[in-house]
């Protein structure tokens, strides 16, 4: 059975390839928490067009289909752009790789946004109270109080988010970014080895990369010592 | 010291203040008591801004320090900068307490003074060290808050507030979540304040602890003031309907 598996240099090949499901992750991921959380505040502000825009966002993004997404950003968003001259076509053609991460980033900043407002949301009214009654504006209570406190609620969820994305740069082979899956399929069809064989490595290569987030998450609530915070799982489906 | 004219509060169509007026002499301790829904602590929370009223106003001081405004109204950054201020020589215990849970106890009470006034780590950390040690509870200063009692973490939380030198002390139904031998504790540092010349209103159900610790007994009613003198007048002489229905019930 392993000589089945390991007996091919390809092999090694193809995890050295699953470095990009931790590229495309490390690099949308951090932007969808940070605009995922300008999100939040927007759409828990009283001004409305501060939260119409947001809470617009956050249903069309979540709404769509991440992959119906990635295909308008990388081919119909140059065409659109063309409406307003060939500069502006030039300026919204992207690369693949940029392309899926703009995308990767954009669509789950508004699941972000959400898990960021129930964070904010479920830390006590009291703190903020408490906070204001010794003499801190809204922004420092804010800074110092509520934020600390949500950071360590909205953590389990984040990673969980963390690992779903991982698993949905899979998709962004279908604009050509060159990551495991692609990798997996050109592979399989230039050699003796055939796709099963591939697919079912790949299959193993991206269970491997989920259990280090999920390691990585355990490290992390060990050391903030989280209080009441949501358990960390790896069977909460999303898409 | 402090003095309330004609506060009215509305929620909505709901009015909860119909025209307080109130006046705390310096160094003087009130206890304000009332059914449940008389507005008292809706009135506290007035006096440092924690809620906007509609109208009236508020003096500490001499000095004007909030107004009424409309419901809807959004404050402006001076207004905001206003209460702010207001609640630096204003403090606030609570009734669950409210410590920061993700600081020490060290923290939780360094906080005031180190942020808000933004006076120097050492200087904090002896105010901090001054207050703990005034509520009895310096040994605990590297510790979790929420490993401590109720009457502990009350007492912290005083500390806080005692942090920022304030001129007048808020208690908002301090010890309703605290046992019998916890107010105790609580009472004691409370006690302590009054002998020592702090300013003082405190919101209670504890009728021993109101009668024990007040200069002057304050009874609500409707959203209003309907009765106010000394301990003995209130509980023994029982002017108004009110206070003898309320009293006997207790």
């Amino acid at each position: 059975m392993w000589k089945y598996l390991v007996d091919d240099i390809k092999i090694i090949d193809l995890i050295y390839a699953a470095r990009w499901p931790l590229y495309l992750t490390a690099a949308a991921m951090p932007l969808a928490v940070a605009f995922g959380l300008i999100l939040a505040l927007m759409r828990m502000s009283r001004i409305r067009i501060l939260s119409w825009p947001a809470t617009c966002y956050i249903e069309l993004m979540r709404g769509t289909p991440l992959f119906v997404q990635l295909y308008l950003v990388y081919y119909s968003l140059p065409e659109i752009a063309g409406i307003f001259g060939p500069d502006a076509k030039q300026f919204m053609t992207l690369e693949a790789f940029p392309a899926a991460v703009l995308c990767l980033a954009a669509n789950y900043a508004a699941y972000e946004a959400e898990i960021h407002r129930a964070g904010l949301l479920a830390v006590d009214k009291g703190q903020r109270e408490a906070a204001l009654s010794i003499g801190m504006s809204e922004w420092q209570a804010f800074y110092r109080v509520t934020l600390p406190q949500a950071f360590r609620i909205v953590l389990p969820p984040i990673i969980n988010d963390a690992i779903a994305m991982q698993k949905d740069s899979c998709l962004t082979s279908a604009i050509g970014v060159k990551e495991l899956l692609s990798y997996a399929t050109s592979r399989g069809n230039n050699n003796e080895i055939g796709k099963p064989k591939m697919y079912l490595a790949a299959g193993v290569l991206y269970t491997i990369l989920s259990l280090a987030f999920y390691f990585l998450g355990k490290f992390i609530e060990r050391k903030l010592k989280a209080r009441g915070g949501a358990e960390l799982n790896l069977n909460q489906a999303r898409h | 010291m402090l003095e309330a004219r004609g506060i009215h509060k509305s929620y909505g169509p709901k009015v909860v203040l119909r025209g307080v007026d109130l006046t705390v002499a310096k160094a003087e301790v009130l206890t304000i008591l009332g059914p449940n829904g008389c507005g008292k602590s809706t009135f506290l929370r007035c006096l440092n801004l924690l809620e906007q009223y509609q109208q009236g106003s508020v003096f500490l001081k001499g000095e004007q320090v909030s107004e009424g405004r409309p419901e809807d109204h959004n404050p402006s950054k001076d207004e905001q900068t206003r209460a702010q201020r207001l609640r630096q020589r204003v403090g606030m215990v609570f009734q669950r307490f409210n410590l920061f849970p993700h600081m020490t106890v060290m923290q939780n009470v360094m906080c005031g003074p180190k942020h808000v006034l933004k006076k120097s780590d050492a200087e904090s950390a002896d105010i901090a060290e001054k207050t703990l040690k005034k509520v009895g509870l310096w040994e605990k200063s590297p510790c979790d808050p929420l490993t401590l009692s109720g009457g502990q973490q009350q007492r912290v939380a005083i500390a806080r507030a005692l942090a920022m030198n304030p001129d007048v002390m808020l208690f908002d139904e301090a010890t309703s979540a605290l046992d019998p031998v916890l107010t105790k504790e609580v009472f004691k540092v409370v006690r302590d304040l009054a002998s020592e010349g702090m300013t003082m209103l405190l919101v209670t159900h504890d009728m021993d602890f109101a009668r024990d610790i007040a200069d002057r007994v304050v009874f609500m009613e409707g959203g209003i003031v309907a009765a106010q003198g000394s301990p003995n007048y209130i509980f023994d002489e029982r002017p108004t309907d009110g206070i003898r229905k309320f009293l006997e019930k207790s």
